[in-house]
């Protein structure tokens, strides 16, 4: 176990000329489970790779419990991985692919077995070892790639979208298995994934990163505790990431500014409130206004609210998804009804945006900071 | 099973009949070498079955004197077992180094990452495509020099057969190289994260993956090297020293064929192939990397 850090860490794949990764500065506290998220494209696997030594680092510095590893061949970092593809050795049994660490390391034969029986049994692999890989299913494969890296009791444990191939059943289990993994074994964890509720629910803090912009500082959007990204999203990306469906987003400019209260008015001329705190900005400046598809209120109107018109509706039984048309809207403007009644398409429809409930960005996508945000735990 | 239509069974028996004419084509020749070398007297023509067998060419070939029917010996020609020791030797020895030198060498260019990768593979391709044979003085002449400082390999020794087989190194380079770039590299990413060395995951990750290309490698490195002939002929010299391809040529003197002789010597040089591939067939299987990752 161990605690790992990242300074200014940057990865160029042409000696500097274009960059994958810019400025990534990470602390990873000892026993933290922290996942890496975003697009696909956004070198988060790239990141991760890097940590175990599988990518040189270009540019910065890494160091896992103190020591900078930057030049450590990965033999020597003393991390697991599990990997997309589970990357189990074909030619060996479960038993010889969960041991074969602990031999290269010319470990004592009965550790060697407590070890991997330990193993299997957290990971009720007790009747497959002597099985090989292609006679086992999905799950069971990734359950053995996850008892080989347990074996070694590494000091980092990375994983590399490990769910991403299997079915949606598997993949919850597997989370919670996953999950409960970690409350037992309390090893610094790494867990990249393009699966918001994967990150949701399993890490402690989340960094979101982003496709590295031309111009860019870093491509590191934000780091945070999984209800602070919903809640206190620090920037457009972050808050069109999080949250599922995509965060619906009007461009307006600021009518009046304030400490607690910011009134917005979007090119359509409607007028919207937003409880958000917009003293560093000047009326008149280019804002986006950002409501989530379950905080807007559809067919009311206390004041706050814009004009759309119905597109299609996606009725799911406990919920409906109405998909709208507004003038100013960027992308999507969905509202998540909780009822599945029908509605006419191409009528128009008022949806109330609720003044608390309302995001807002500056010109740059840097979000003002909600002042009457609902609590929450963290 | 499929539903297959009425016609097709006449199509499967048009193939089988055709096939079955085609190996008779084959089998013809190499029936016909042990159908002569069953016969008594050195005729190269006769019927298919003898009509008086004898095993007086096989007598000789395995250097036993044989005695003829009206009492007189005829000794053994030629050392046909050591010509084919000499062949084992040497097809075995450059099989063996060419194994070693290829795996490695198809690692490096699978796996490594260095300048001029690709121009020395299309170099090397290009340079394989001239035979052996244009070169011959230039290897008499390299071994002749050599000699004089390593007597060992100099003309007119085994090792220098050996050395000069190696050259064929380049298409089993190839060969392999293709094969390790159709193992995920995953699987050795993995070993390093488990702790192996880049030879430790050579050596028990991709290695034993890889066993069907390498049995593929050595049959055909060894049936080269048996057969060789030209190279041979060039550097090879005193009788005791001459491999079976080069030592059959000793039978057919243009006003002597010894046809019975000759082709009791050519089955007994098929024979060292023929076990190798048996030996061999079982290591070539597919599906051993089935399982390891998600395809």
């Amino acid at each position: 176990m161990a605690e790992v850090k990242l300074v200014n860490v940057s990865k160029s794949y042409d000696q500097g000329k274009t960059w994958t990764l810019k400025n990534i500065n990470l602390n990873i506290a000892e026993g933290e489970f922290i996942a890496f998220i975003g697009p696909s494209g956004c070198g988060k696997s790239t990141l991760l790779r890097m940590v175990c030594g599988l990518e040189d680092i270009t540019e910065g510095e890494l160091s896992i419990a103190g020591e900078l590893i930057n030049d450590w061949p990965p033999n020597e970092r003393r991390v697991g991985m599990v990997f997309q593809s589970y990357a189990l050795y074909p030619h060996m049994s479960v038993a010889e692919n969960m041991a074969f660490g602990l031999k290269l390391a010319k470990a004592d034969k009965s550790l060697i077995n407590s070890r991997v029986e330990e193993a299997a049994r957290i990971l009720q692999l007790e009747a497959l070892l002597e099985r090989k890989p292609k006679a086992m299913s999905g799950g069971q494969r990734q359950r053995v790639a996850i008892g080989r890296s347990i074996v070694q009791q590494p000091r980092v444990f990375l994983f590399d979208e490990p769910l991403s191939n299997l079915d949606v059943a598997l993949r919850v289990q597997m989370r919670q298995e996953i999950a409960r993994l970690h409350n037992r074994l309390e090893t610094t964890s790494i867990y990249v994934t393009h699966d918001q509720v994967e990150a949701m629910t399993l890490a402690d803090h989340i960094v979101v990163l982003s496709p590295l912009a031309l111009d860019a500082e870093s491509n590191l959007e934000q780091v945070g505790k999984p209800l602070e990204l919903y809640h206190h999203p620090a920037n457009l990306f972050v808050a069109g990431f999080i949250g599922s469906p995509k965060m619906n987003f009007f461009d307006g400019f600021i009518e009046e500014t304030g400490n607690n209260e910011t009134r917005v008015k979007l090119t359509t001329g409607e007028i919207l409130t937003a409880n958000v705190d917009s003293q560093s900005a000047n009326k008149g400046d280019r804002v986006v206004l950002g409501i989530r598809p379950e905080d807007a209120l559809a067919e009311t109107d206390n004041g706050n609210a814009v004009e759309g018109k119905v597109e299609t509706l996606e009725r799911l039984g406990a919920e409906s998804y109405i998909y709208m048309s507004h003038d100013t809207i960027r992308e999507n403007f969905i509202v998540r009804v909780e009822d599945s009644r029908k509605r006419e398409v191409n009528s128009k429809m008022k949806i109330e945006l609720p003044i608390q409930l309302c995001h807002l960005f500056n010109a740059e996508g840097k979000a003002f900071h909600r002042t009457q945000a609902p609590a929450y735990d963290l | 099973m499929m539903v297959q239509p009425r016609n097709l069974k006449y199509r499967v028996w048009t193939a089988r009949i055709f096939m079955i004419l085609f190996l008779c084509l084959i089998m013809f020749p190499f029936l016909m070498i042990i159908s002569v070398s069953f016969r008594s007297g050195n005729f190269a023509t006769g019927d298919l079955i003898p009509s008086n067998p004898s095993l007086e060419h096989w007598y000789l070939a395995f250097g036993i004197p044989w005695e003829n029917a009206d009492g007189s010996m005829t000794q053994p020609p030629f050392p046909v077992l050591l010509w084919l020791w000499n062949s084992i030797k040497v097809a075995f020895i450059s099989t063996v180094l060419i194994l070693l030198l290829s795996t490695t060498g198809a690692y490096a260019f699978a796996r490594l990452r260095f300048r001029f990768k690709e121009s020395m593979l299309t170099a090397m391709m290009i340079l394989q495509m001239f035979p052996a044979v244009l070169a011959l003085v230039a290897i008499y002449s390299l071994f002749d020099q050599i000699g004089s400082y390593v007597p060992w390999l100099g003309l007119d020794s085994l090792g220098s057969v050996t050395v000069a087989y190696l050259g064929g190194l380049a298409l089993h380079i190839w060969l392999i190289k293709g094969y390790f770039e159709t193992i995920d590299l995953s699987l050795e990413e993995a070993a390093a994260i488990d702790g192996a060395t880049s030879w430790q995951a050579f050596r028990y990750v991709l290695l034993p993956l890889s066993t069907p290309i390498l049995a593929v490698v050595f049959i055909l490195a060894f049936i080269t090297s048996i057969a060789e002939y030209p190279v041979a002929s060039v550097l090879l010299q005193s009788m005791d020293n001459l491999t079976l391809a080069v030592g059959s040529r000793q039978y057919l003197n243009p006003q002597n064929y010894l046809w019975g002789d000759f082709a009791a010597a050519a089955v007994l040089s098929g024979l060292p192939i023929s076990i190798i591939f048996l030996l061999c067939q079982r290591w070539i299987v597919g599906g051993l990397t089935s399982g390891g990752v998600k395809g």
